[in-house]
């Protein structure tokens, strides 16, 4: 006995030091940037910058955050996500009903043609001239309308609507409900919990895209808050952040300045996170018990 | 008297099947405003999801914009000829293969480790620290962690090579080396996705019955023998689901991900399928090659997720649809 439960501390031990270990790796890169976004910019140049901020400023983030291109493309990632997630989630919600009912004749060919489109897709040079075609290459709505339907989370809606009693609809039915009362009375406010977490899968997916604004969006004006943070990463002298006049420049470096804007593209996120998190989790576990 | 009962049971039959037409038009006319419902999706899956498959024809044609889709010169398997002669596709397919099987090899044992330790962990807010903490990555998007590694890995004052150099070692430019471009793309893989994917086998854990638990443990079995006895037995088939589904995903290296990180030094080691077509179709306006390229991805693509299903159902009589 006393063997084993010193075999079973060292497993305690190894366990926790990994877990350990595998959260300091996670907080690792985003503490440093943090740090150098927030540091005294000679620090950050002379490279001093650790964990831990130097010389604590926040001259470089104020400088980033009241950039006029940095304001309008938070702007337009904020109109693409809103606008987008309540049609996504709208369109996603209705569409999930009927394909729900699986007695229906046709529904499960319907069905076939969604779930083909997982597994096979036409790529992106064809995605790209039917955007041309539908004259919407710089137009918010190339962003928004091609990602209207996930197919993965109309199965989590189609199977948690499926989950509902039948009992339910049954009753309401010889009351004579027709389908119409039924879906918008008595399954969407029943569907709340599951429909908040799809809206916050499809709302995370219009704030972090950025593929979709790379094909079809080249006007500066336009641009989203990603496609925007990438001119800058992907910038290595960051030119494009430092269009401000010379002597707003005095304090602030490339690499400071490319560090703040990082940041501060994360901070909304961060700020959402915990809510985010917990229905995420319920959301991804939904889905893989009965997807 | 058995000729009549012939009779009887295929007049029945008939009569079955009239009644089954009969209530399938009745089911159909009594639910027509579900079927009104489906119309604004299936515009959208017409239009946005099949519209694009019918521009595949590009690939068997010599497309150019003038023309149009109608007009343009067909060319059969010209372009896919062009493919299998190009040295470029060898790189950018050997390329795609490398990265794909580096991350299954190195990534997919990861969250099923990082499931089986936080399931050992008793202390509750140690637990719900480090999963706030590792589910983190899963919502930043590539461009924010493409920045937060080209910072932290960066040749002059980034924290890993001034690590390096206090090592006695020389900095590394890790974004601009061909020796460590595909590591830093199966890191930063890894790094944004073990943590999330890790949710699914802590799913599956937390479905295990207690009972098999208790048992061992009258048993005299210890927490290892636990974990390897009972834990991972327990999950095998999530294992293998999970394992088919990504074989599935063979050729697609990461191809978002790759194109916030590589730049024209590093084609060499980190062109893959994706960011091929995307130069090629996009860059070069080569819609035609480049829709063949993409063309022969989803293919072989469609092959592996249908196999892998099929071996999933045989496997473990569990299947995706």
């Amino acid at each position: 006995m006393h063997k084993k439960t010193i075999r079973d501390r060292s497993l305690d031990l190894l366990i926790y030091l990994f877990l350990l270990l595998v959260g300091v790796i996670t907080l690792l890169p985003i503490a440093n940037v943090l740090s150098k976004a927030v540091s005294d910019e000679s620090a950050v140049i002379s490279g001093k910058v650790g964990i831990l901020p130097v010389g604590f400023q926040l001259q470089t983030m104020k400088y980033v955050i009241s950039s006029s291109q940095f304001i309008t493309s938070i702007g337009i990632s904020m109109l693409v996500m809103i606008v987008g997630t309540v049609l996504a989630i709208a369109l996603t919600a209705l569409t999930a009903y009927p394909l729900s009912k699986r007695n229906l004749p046709g529904i499960s060919f319907i069905m076939l043609l969604f779930i083909f489109t997982m597994l096979f897709n036409g790529g992106i040079i064809p995605n790209y001239l039917l955007m041309k075609e539908l004259h919407l290459i710089n137009s918010l709505w190339s962003l928004i309308l091609p990602a209207l339907i996930s197919v993965f989370n109309m199965l989590v809606i189609k199977s948690y609507y499926e989950s509902l009693p039948e009992s339910l609809e049954e009753s309401a039915k010889i009351d004579g409900a027709s389908n119409f009362t039924i879906l918008f009375r008595i399954v969407i406010p029943l569907s709340g919990p599951v429909l908040a977490t799809i809206a916050l899968f499809y709302a995370v997916y219009y704030w972090n895209d950025y593929f979709n604004p790379m094909l079809y969006i080249n006007d500066a004006g336009l641009k989203p808050l990603q496609l925007y943070l990438r001119d800058i990463v992907m910038d290595a002298d960051s030119s494009s952040a430092m269009n401000k006049s010379a002597d707003d420049m005095m304090n602030v470096s490339p690499e400071g300045v490319r560090s703040a804007t990082v940041i501060a593209s994360i901070i909304p996120m961060l700020l959402v996170y915990p809510y985010l998190q917990k229905h995420f989790v319920k959301g991804v576990l939904i889905g893989s018990v009965k997807g | 008297m058995s000729m009549i009962r012939a009779e009887l049971e295929q007049q029945t039959a008939h009569m079955k099947r009239k009644s089954i037409h009969k209530s399938r038009w009745k089911l159909f006319r009594n639910n027509y405003d579900l079927y009104l419902l489906l119309i604004p999706g299936l515009i959208f899956l017409l239009l946005f999801k099949y519209a694009p498959m019918y521009g595949i024809i590009i690939a068997f044609q010599d497309f150019n914009i003038f023309d149009g889709f109608i007009g343009s010169k067909w060319v059969g398997l010209g372009q896919f000829a062009k493919l299998i002669h190009s040295d470029e596709f060898y790189q950018v397919f050997n390329n795609t293969l490398l990265i794909s099987f580096y991350k299954i090899i190195l990534l997919f044992p990861v969250p099923i480790i990082i499931a089986l330790f936080l399931n050992e962990v008793r202390r509750a807010v140690f637990k719900k620290t480090i999963q706030t903490i590792i589910f983190l990555p899963h919502f930043l998007s590539w461009v924010i962690i493409s920045g937060l590694f080209m910072n932290i890995l960066s040749p002059s004052g980034g924290l890993v090579n001034h690590v390096i150099e206090w090592l006695g070692g020389t900095p590394i430019s890790f974004f601009l080396d061909n020796h460590f471009f595909r590591s830093v793309v199966v890191f930063t893989a890894g790094w944004k996705e073990s943590g999330w994917n890790a949710i699914i086998f802590i799913a599956a854990i937390a479905g295990i019955e207690q009972e098999q638990y208790e048992a061992a443990s009258i048993d005299g079995a210890g927490r290892i023998r636990q974990m390897i006895n009972i834990t991972l037995p327990g999950i095998l088939p999530t294992i293998i689901l999970i394992f088919i589904l990504r074989l599935g995903y063979l050729l697609e290296a990461g191809t978002e991900q790759i194109l916030t990180m590589y730049n024209s030094v590093v084609y060499s080691s980190g062109d893959v399928i994706g960011t091929f077509v995307y130069r090629q179709g996009l860059g070069q306006q080569d819609y035609s090659f480049s829709t063949a390229v993409g063309l022969f991805n989803s293919v072989v693509g469609l092959i592996l997720i249908v196999s892998g299903n099929e071996l999933s159902k045989k496997l473990i009589k569990r299947s995706i649809w």
